[in-house]
């Protein structure tokens, strides 16, 4: 059997997927780094990997959507586009797989449909595998992507998101894949997007033994997850039951919440006497021997809380959500309060808000409020403008039953029945004006954006320019090391560094002093392919709104400041919204401020009773950890 | 020339200074820098033997004629070299130092004088045979000038040039398209005139419309015995300043050049010229050639004609002024090649060339090899200075054919980095880009014509960036993409 290249039609690939004596794999490299490393593994590490990714003969490489287009932006300070350019150009015969949220795209909230349609347009020319979901399973909210897709001529992978509990019945699944082959037509691919780990094996060949009962000519794909350490017996059993494509990643880089080794996969299946079709063994092996020596670039983005996680079946958290969910926790103050959120009260509130998909932006909902109930003490006492939104039906219906009615009244208020009368129900969002919002990029950026530019700005606004500026200031900085990207705490005077920039040319740089003179300005020396730059830099100011000198506090002490009145900023991110006005009382528990930090909005709460004064920041305002939000005079 | 110790004061700055300094001592003699005080930390004053500060500044103490002679004679120096720009082409500056005892080095101030009176400087062409733009004597004061004004332009058409007799160095031009502007004009240019040089006069050239200008070097001696060292082109121009000269003329006849030289010989006898200067000429789209000006001084663009002659020019002016005769004959000059020089500035080309004044080099990197000289005061850490001229390094390239050049021009332009100041470096690699150019075809309309070579990436270096980028990584110990 022949490896399947990039550039053959849908019908061409489908057509040949029928045929398949054996199973392919695609690698999973987006979901591996978004899982296990907080999406923080750089394009050039993944360039690095390129060559012998490209020669392993995978189904499709994994390389963007998910949460990595924001990272990307945000973090990772990379065009989107150029890291897919830069990609094709190091594998021209691997086809590229995107993982897209539906109506949610790859942002947390539903977009209008023109957004959706444009961009899908803009990424359709990198990317050939469209692995597209919802995290009600409603197939309207996918339908657009669906369209473009077939119109760009790339190959549709719709998704069953894959959960457990009674009502997830293989009955269910075969109507949604029903539903969906009623819009999409027969030439796709089925996901099974088992994005906890979900189920055991015997599960998982249940359900895909199912769908080939139903659906013979469906070429079935699964993805999962080893969050419990099982994802293995749950790939092998997909395929011994007809699956005709699985999930896998690298083995250098494997963790606990991503996908399994690919390698062992290959392994087990064989004596199971089943082929992986144009995989070339050695190369993966190569592959995990290039990344091996950069895996300690990316200690310090792994998971808080390390080892398999098997209690994932009863508290549903996507993997991908694993890493950022703890970073949160950490970085809150409330790690102590993981157990009791992940095994007690997120099951709980899983249960009471209808037993949905644990996938974003539902699991970001979900998360949110058990945190919220167990920090605040009052259950749905501080409800999210998402959790709202879920319950006015603005993601869609309620897959199996609505919660119930006190928990709509604790979120909406006494007059939840009007509320929901009036502004529930799923509206489609009404068009932007793509001209308008240009014109408005324009004067942004200071310069004429293309439709790439535009893409990323309507997603994530705010991010997106604030990477443009840092682009025009720091050129592509995306072709530095993880050594000097990464680096903390300065190099050593001597140390000499290289990067290749984007032209290709190797560059030496060697650190010199930094001497500070007496008006504070540091002067630091460095020398760039030998000749010497001085780089002047003030003394440092406060860089947040509040105008204070920006001190570094720990979480101890921020929390003794809280209880002291004194509210500080307990992780960096961006102030959502303001819930007190100056002067308002405030009782100990009650909402201060809504601070959002990557997708998730995060209540800040009173320690204490007393008035509100000196409010610091403003709606939008990027805060540090540690930065003073607002101060409360103790009664 | 006698083998005792001379001493010669540099009446200037900049990069001409250190130009002057360096034949000085190549010479064997000992060069001397004056200074203003803002000027205090400049190479000029490092490479001399020694110097003397003329006062606060900024440019009325370079400007201070007796300020410099007194210098010149308190450490004993026997000649000045005014270099070009502040006192070069002043007549009085030169008599002072004629009065004073010491060497002018440049024509006589009875030359420097006439030829400094474009009037005079005309008629003396005129009188020697020299084709010249048709043009009028100095305009008689009040409605007899306008009269004598109106009938030139309805003898020769529009559009003409209004000049002060006394301007020079493309300042105090204007162009005068109709009898209403004439009107209007004359009395505003004889006020600007009055202002910038002590003098209304002013007269009419007919205007020759997108002309090439080219240029002929010569040198001439005490003795009698004036020489040419070939031509240059100057029209790649900004508001008549010069950006890009090159030697020799790219006009492709060489009968014409050849009669342009001999012309300009005639011209520098006629006005019994001695020492270095530079005869100006006009080339119209006819290949006809008008007499301009003659420049009597060493002039900025000089570099090209040495490096395909092979005579180093300010050498032979010191040795000129102390009286000796021309060593060289006419045969003796034989170009060989062409050059090319790039001023390359501190400015903005975007923003109509403004100076980068008070911006500092962060980093400077020349390039090298063959074929290549570079006359700057620029160093790393060079301030641009907001109260003189925006001039970094000239670059001046020699090759043995054209687009041999033209490539030797390009690859250093790459070699080449400033950062700090925005430079003229990028819109010249536009320009030795531009097929025009490269085919050697260009006319003072040059930039106007040729917009696109306004279009060029700021900051081309992904370098410069990235290395800003690490050193705030490494200065800020906390790096906000790793936490």
């Amino acid at each position: 059997m022949e490896r399947i290249y990039q550039g053959e039609t849908p019908a061409e690939v489908t057509r040949r997927l029928r045929q398949a004596k054996g199973y392919y794999i695609t690698n999973t490299a987006r979901d591996m780094s978004q899982s296990d490393y907080k999406n923080r593994i750089l394009l050039h590490t993944d360039l690095l990997a390129a060559p012998s990714r490209e020669r392993a003969g995978y189904f499709s490489l994994e390389i963007t959507g998910g949460a990595s287009i924001h990272v990307d932006l945000l973090r990772k300070q990379v065009d989107p586009f150029v890291k897919l350019q830069l990609m094709r150009q190091a594998m021209p015969t691997t086809m590229f797989q995107t993982l897209c949220r539906g109506v949610n795209l790859f942002g947390y909230r539903p977009y209008p449909q023109n957004v959706i349609r444009l961009t899908v347009r803009e990424f359709a020319p990198y990317v050939d595998v469209w692995r597209t979901f919802d995290f009600l399973n409603y197939v309207p909210n996918m339908r657009a992507v669906f369209e473009e897709v077939a119109l760009a001529g790339k190959i549709n992978e719709p998704c069953i998101c894959f959960s457990t509990g009674p009502e997830h019945t293989d009955e269910f699944y075969v109507g949604k894949v029903r539903e969906i082959l009623d819009v999409t037509g027969p030439d796709i691919i089925l996901g099974i997007k088992n994005h906890g780990g979900l189920g055991t094996p015997k599960r998982i060949g249940q359900l895909v033994d199912a769908l080939k009962q139903n659906f013979p000519d469906l070429s079935v794909h699964y993805h999962g997850h080893n969050t419990d350490g099982n994802d293995i017996g749950r790939v092998v059993a997909a395929v011994l039951h007809g699956a005709t494509i699985i999930d896998a990643s690298d083995a250098a880089f494997t963790g606990f919440y991503g996908p399994p080794p690919v390698l062992t996969i290959i392994q087990t299946l064989k004596d199971e006497g089943y082929e992986a079709i144009g995989i070339d063994e050695d190369a993966i092996i190569e592959t995990s021997d290039t990344l091996t020596s950069q895996r300690p670039y990316y200690d310090q983005f792994e998971s808080q809380i390390r080892g398999f996680q098997p209690t994932v079946q009863t508290h549903k958290l996507p993997g991908g959500a694993m890493g950022s969910s703890l970073e949160q926790a950490a970085k809150g103050g409330f790690l102590d309060k993981v157990p009791e959120i992940l095994n007690k009260e997120l099951p709980r509130v899983q249960r009471e808000l209808g037993n949905y998909w644990s996938v974003t932006p539902g699991s970001q909902i979900l998360w949110t409020t058990a945190v919220a109930n167990v920090l605040s003490g009052e259950r749905y006492g501080n409800p999210s403008g998402d959790l709202k939104n879920l319950l006015l039906g603005k993601y869609g219906p309620f897959p199996f039953y609505q919660p119930e009615e006190w928990i709509y009244q604790k979120v909406l208020g006494d007059d939840w029945r009007h509320v929901l009368e009036t502004e529930g129900g799923l509206h489609e969002n009404p068009d932007v004006d793509l001209a308008q919002e240009k014109a408005e990029l324009h004067e942004k950026m200071g310069s004429e954006p293309n439709n790439q530019q535009l893409v990323l700005y309507l997603q994530h606004p705010k991010d997106a320019i604030a990477f443009f500026k840092f682009q025009e200031e720091y050129g592509m900085v995306h072709v530095l090391p993880p050594s000097i990207f990464f680096k903390r705490g300065g190099f050593e005077i001597g140390e000499s560094m290289y990067f290749t920039d984007p032209q290709g040319k190797e560059h030496i740089v060697e650190f010199g002093p930094s001497p500070v003179d007496d008006t504070g300005v540091t002067r630091v020396f460095m020398n760039v392919d030998h000749y010497q730059r001085v780089y002047n830099f003030q003394p440092e100011r406060q860089t947040s709104q509040n105008n204070q000198a920006s001190v570094k506090l720990s979480k101890e002490e921020i929390l003794d400041l809280a209880s002291a009145g004194d509210v500080r900023a307990p992780f960096s991110g961006a102030v959502y919204e303001i819930t007190v006005k100056e002067g308002q009382e405030v009782l100990k528990g009650d909402r201060l401020v809504v601070m959002e930090a990557m997708k998730m909005q995060t209540p800040i709460l009173s320690e204490v009773t007393g008035i509100v004064t000196g409010i610091a920041v403003k709606t939008g305002g990027n805060l540090h950890t540690g930065d003073r939000i607002l101060k409360i005079d103790l009664v | 020339m006698t083998k005792e110790k001379k001493k010669i004061l540099v009446a200037n700055r900049g990069e001409i200074a250190i130009r002057i300094i360096r034949a000085i001592q190549e010479l064997g003699f000992e060069a001397v820098a004056v200074y203003e005080k803002p000027d205090a930390r400049s190479l000029h004053i490092r490479l001399a033997h020694e110097s003397v500060l003329l006062g606060d500044g900024p440019r009325c103490d370079y400007l201070n004629i007796e300020k410099i002679i007194r210098a010149a004679q308190a450490v004993g120096a026997q000649a000045i070299h005014p270099g070009y720009g502040f006192l070069a082409e002043n007549p009085y500056f030169a008599k002072c130092c004629e009065d004073a005892g010491l060497i002018f080095i440049g024509p006589t101030s009875k030359v420097i004088a006439d030829l400094g009176n474009k009037v005079v400087a005309r008629q003396i062409m005129a009188d020697a045979g020299i084709p010249m733009v048709p043009g009028t004597s100095n305009l008689s004061q009040g409605r007899k000038g306008l009269d004598e004004a109106l009938a030139f332009a309805a003898a020769h058409g529009y559009p003409v040039m209004l000049k002060a007799t006394a301007g020079g160095g493309g300042r105090g031009i204007r162009r005068v398209d109709s009898d209403e502007q004439m009107t209007s004009q004359i009395p505003t240019a004889r006020a600007e005139a009055l202002a910038a040089f002590g003098d209304d006069s002013v007269y009419l050239e007919k205007l020759v419309i997108n002309p090439k200008h080219v240029e002929v070097q010569i040198l001439a001696d005490n003795h009698g015995r004036t020489l040419h060292l070939g031509t240059r082109d100057c029209s790649i121009q900004r508001r008549n300043q010069k950006l890009i000269e090159i030697a020799p003329s790219m006009v492709g006849k060489p009968a014409l050049l050849e009669e342009i030289c001999r012309a300009a010989v005639k011209a520098a006898k006629a006005a019994g010229y001695t020492n270095a200067g530079t005869v100006e000429f006009l080339i119209d789209r006819d290949y006809n050639y008008y007499f301009m000006e003659i420049n009597t001084r060493i002039q900025v663009e000089h570099t090209v004609t040495e490096m395909i002659t092979g005579i180093d020019i300010v050498r032979n002016q010191i040795k000129l002024a102390f009286g000796e005769p021309l060593a060289i004959t006419q045969e003796d000059v034989r170009p060989r090649g062409h050059a090319i020089e790039l001023r390359i500035n501190a400015e903005d080309p975007k923003n109509n060339f403004m100076p980068e004044g008070g911006k500092q080099v962060l980093v400077y990197r020349s390039p090298g090899g063959f074929g290549v000289r570079l006359d700057g005061i620029v160093y790393q850490g060079y301030e641009i200075p907001e109260v003189y001229d925006s001039l970094l390094v000239k670059m001046t390239v020699h090759g043995f054919t054209w687009n041999e050049t033209v490539n030797r021009c390009r690859r250093c332009l790459h070699n080449f980095v400033i950062a700090g100041p925005k430079t003229t470096i990028p819109f010249y690699m536009n320009i030795v880009e531009e097929p025009d150019f490269i085919a050697g075809d260009f006319d003072t309309s040059y930039l106007e014509t040729h917009p696109q070579l306004f279009y060029y990436d700021e900051d081309k270096s992904d370098v410069s960036k990235l290395s800003k980028f690490i050193a705030e990584i490494h200065h800020r110990k906390h790096n906000p993409f790793s936490s």
